[in-house]
């Protein structure tokens, strides 16, 4: 794991919690664990909520089915998922 | 009260894409043709207005937003040169909000640019347009708000409060619905595709649909078709997705068949919601199966032509379905393709001839809101002598909540001689519900939250309310704030998916059903100062009609951009909060009563309520609690006169020195009468209630009366 990537999910677990007004704090977020159907009580609503986030602040489309299921495996792959879309991102 | 007044359907009007009056759509559903094309209805540019919109052609001249001139055209159609209706209740989520968003782009700090945005006022343009004296209700439950206004001018007709109702809905194409259901991703790229096996969402579209209904009949005037019943549910299950069962629409049209007294074999056509979202098209495929078991009716959803027209889809369908009963025609599901194999329906590919008795038509909208609709050919039956008695409700617990807190705080307040207006503390409404509940709601739905929850707890019942019905004249206006600052900060581009779905008037209604579990009937009038009444009046008639108890509620809460803009109330003081009702049948247990008594317009109307609420005794009340919302202040010396001859030695209180100006306090000043009423005085200026009587009247633009005993 880089140390730009554990900046990155930092970022989206603050973001995460920021945006979904989730009573938790940004630490508490395991970055491994699922973010859809576990602990968190993240649904359909939410996860739009962080597409539009993410087009947002990163430039990056979530807008099918399948790119959702492989974004938001967890907070993990959401970063490589942004990293790997990101326009004009360092390789 | 069933079996009283029936519902002819003797006028029919109608807007949409492709078609402007009813001649125009009876072509379009036997020739179909669609015509979406990219919005121009709104400023939309940049990628991502290009999905392609249901629009209607014209309506682009200034003055009445585009929802009033839509809604004033089709309902023009619809009353003809007949005898004019005697009460109106209109569909709309939109309103004037495409001229809100224009006055919030340009920064507008005029509250006469935004004087179109309150949904009242596009029923008070077709009450001005047809002289309408009596009761103006607007309904706002999302995509099913004109299903439901069919349904309560159905009551209307049914209780013999009315004779002739125009009914039904518009909407008009605008930036919030557009760019929400963007958002959202529910909109298809290449136009919706109903039932399909690559369906991808829907078209947003606009337009109306009204229908004119007759208990009677005038002479010469011939019944197309006839509303025979109404159906409405709510799924509690999730604030935008279907109950994946369907099990909601299930129970709407369940609801709707026996309330028509008609078997489900018996239906020739069912036209369907069908918005072409994966989703929708599921739940409600299975939720036909539940209903008509193996032996499908013939099926299709109209929307492939007509887009999805919101608020105003449940009217233009019931156009629709009454024209497939006229000509006996089943519509063609426009724009499938490939009907998909998992949903197990076979629906009607091209306009076929076929003998169409009854039509079930269904409308389903965000907060889990259903509505159907069961229309026949007109039946030769003799209608029964309709009673204009309303029963009595008996309050079984009241909650509110003002500047001072909730009901016991209020009276501390008021016994003290304090004024008790003002915006409602946090801590008053903090606990409304779990915390991961109400995690992402606003104000609105937070206060409604705690106001329902207090009242239904105090209540005593375990069980889900029987009937919900939900007051709020200016709905969540922070979330619609909300939604539309982001959007225009990001050029069109990005807005909270959340705050949309929260910018629907009945929103807060279904959360309190989630909260409740209650899958009842669901309605939300947002109907200016009267929005609280007519809720009332809504339960009354569903306690009638058997409901064993009824949660009416009426809210408002301010938003410091908006409301001051648009409600010269909120301009002088910020004052928010309501009051919440459960209500049961007059059961002789000890307690306060509360009967609501009339709505008339109040230019020259007046003063027949008031004579007719006296009833030949201008004793019969110890106080009459007047409240004039500060848009009509200039009346007050006009209706002050009037009540005083009215009822002479009758004490009046203006219960808003007491309580404060918002649109709903009225239901606030009903809570404070119920427990007045019992404590035998009011705590407004300490006044006795030797008779243990209050009138509540209100003067606006229109005046509304309800009683409060014990």
């Amino acid at each position: 794991m880089t140390e730009s990537k554990d900046a990155l999910t930092a970022e989206l677990a603050r973001k995460l919690v920021e945006t979904l007004g989730l009573d938790m704090a940004a630490k508490a977020v395991d970055p491994a664990a699922p973010l859809i159907g576990a602990g968190l009580g993240i649904d359909s609503i939410d996860t739009l909520e962080l597409v539009v986030m993410i087009e947002r602040d990163y430039g990056v489309k979530i807008d099918n089915r399948a790119a959702g299921v492989e974004a938001f495996a967890s907070l993990n792959a959401l970063a490589d998922y942004i990293r790997q879309r990101r326009p004009s991102s360092p390789a | 009260m069933s079996g009283g007044g029936r519902a002819y359907v003797t006028g029919i009007g109608a807007v949409c894409a492709g078609a402007a009056n009813v001649a125009a759509l009876r072509q379009l559903l036997a020739y179909p043709k669609r015509c979406f094309q990219l919005p121009t209805a709104f400023p939309a540019n940049g990628p991502t207005a290009q999905l392609p919109v249901a629009q209607v052609a014209g309506f682009d001249a200034n003055g009445l937003p585009r929802t009033h001139r839509i809604a004033l055209q089709a309902a023009r159609e619809a009353v003809g040169d007949g005898p004019l209706p005697d009460a109106i209740v209109v569909g709309t989520t939109t309103g004037g909000i495409l001229t809100t968003e224009a006055a919030l782009q340009a920064g507008s700090g005029d509250p006469r640019d935004y004087r179109f945005h309150g949904l009242d006022t596009v029923a008070q343009a077709l009450a001005a347009a047809f002289n309408v004296d009596g009761p103006v209700f607007t309904v706002s439950t999302a995509c099913s708000s004109a299903a439901a206004a069919v349904s309560v001018a159905q009551a209307l007709l049914r209780a013999g409060l009315a004779q002739r109702v125009l009914a039904g809905g518009a909407d008009s194409l605008s930036r919030l619905t557009f760019h929400g259901f963007r958002q959202l991703q529910l909109v298809a790229p290449d136009g919706c595709k109903p039932l399909d096996v690559n369906r991808t969402g829907m078209t947003v579209g606009e337009g109306a649909g009204f229908l004119f209904l007759e208990s009677k009949p005038e002479q010469g005037r011939r019944a197309l078709a006839e509303v025979v019943g109404t159906g409405l549910s709510c799924d509690a299950y999730h604030a935008t997705s279907p109950h994946p069962e369907g099990t909601g629409a299930a129970l709407a049209m369940r609801r709707a068949l026996a309330d028509a007294g008609i078997a489900p074999s018996s239906v020739s056509y069912v036209n369907l919601h069908g918005t072409g979202t994966p989703d929708n098209d599921a739940a409600e495929a299975r939720a036909i199966k539940q209903v008509f078991g193996q032996k499908l009716p013939a099926l299709s959803s109209i929307k492939g032509l007509t887009g999805h027209t919101l608020a105003a889809a449940g009217g233009l369908e019931a156009v629709v379905s009454v024209i497939a009963l006229d000509e006996n025609l089943l519509p063609a599901n426009t724009g499938l393709e490939n009907v998909d194999p998992k949903l197990a329906v076979s629906p009607v590919l091209e306009p076929t001839r076929a003998t169409v008795d009854v039509v079930l038509s269904n409308s389903f909208g965000f907060g889990g809101n259903n509505a159907s609709l069961v229309l026949s050919k007109p039946t030769s039956t003799p209608a029964e002598a309709a009673t204009a008695e309303l029963p009595t409700l008996r309050i079984a617990s009241v909650a509110c909540l003002t500047g001072r807190g909730t009901v016991g705080e209020t009276l501390a307040a008021l016994n003290a001689g304090e004024f008790a207006g003002g915006l409602v503390p946090e801590g008053a409404f903090a606990k409304a519900a779990p915390a991961a509940f109400i995690r992402r709601l606003k104000r609105l739905p937070r206060l409604m939250l705690a106001l329902a929850n207090t009242a239904h707890l105090g209540s005593g019942t375990r069980s889900a309310p029987d009937f919900l019905a939900v007051g709020t004249a200016w709905g969540p206006l922070a979330e619609t704030q909300e939604f539309l600052r982001k959007l225009f900060e990001s050029n069109d581009q990005f807005s909270s998916p959340m705050d949309f779905i929260g910018s629907v008037s009945n929103a807060p209604a279904g959360q309190v059903a989630l909260l409740l579990g209650a899958q009842c009937p669901n309605l939300t009038f947002s109907s200016a100062d009267r929005s609280f009444e007519q809720a009332l009046l809504s339960a009354a008639l569903a306690i009638a009609n058997g409901a064993r108890n009824a949660l009416v509620l009426a809210a408002e809460a301010y938003e410091p951009r908006l409301s001051p803009l648009l409600d010269p109330d909120a301009a002088a003081k910020p004052c928010d909060g309501g009051a919440a009702f459960v209500l049961v049948p007059d059961d002789g247990a000890p307690g306060a009563r509360i009967r609501w008594l009339g709505e008339t317009v109040s230019e020259g109307a007046a003063s027949a309520l008031l004579a007719r609420v006296a009833q030949g005794d201008p004793g019969r009340f110890d106080v009459v609690a007047l409240g004039i919302p500060a848009a009509y202040a200039s009346l007050s010396r006009h209706a002050l006169t009037q009540v005083a001859a009215a009822f002479p030695n009758c004490p009046v209180l203006p219960y808003r020195d007491w309580l404060g100006q918002h649109a709903s306090v009225s239901a606030t000043a009903a809570a404070i009468a119920a427990e007045g009423v019992v404590a035998g005085a009011l705590p407004f200026a300490k006044t006795p209630l030797p008779r243990r009587r209050v009138l509540l009247l209100q003067l606006g633009r229109r005046s509304t009366a309800v009683e409060v005993f014990a």
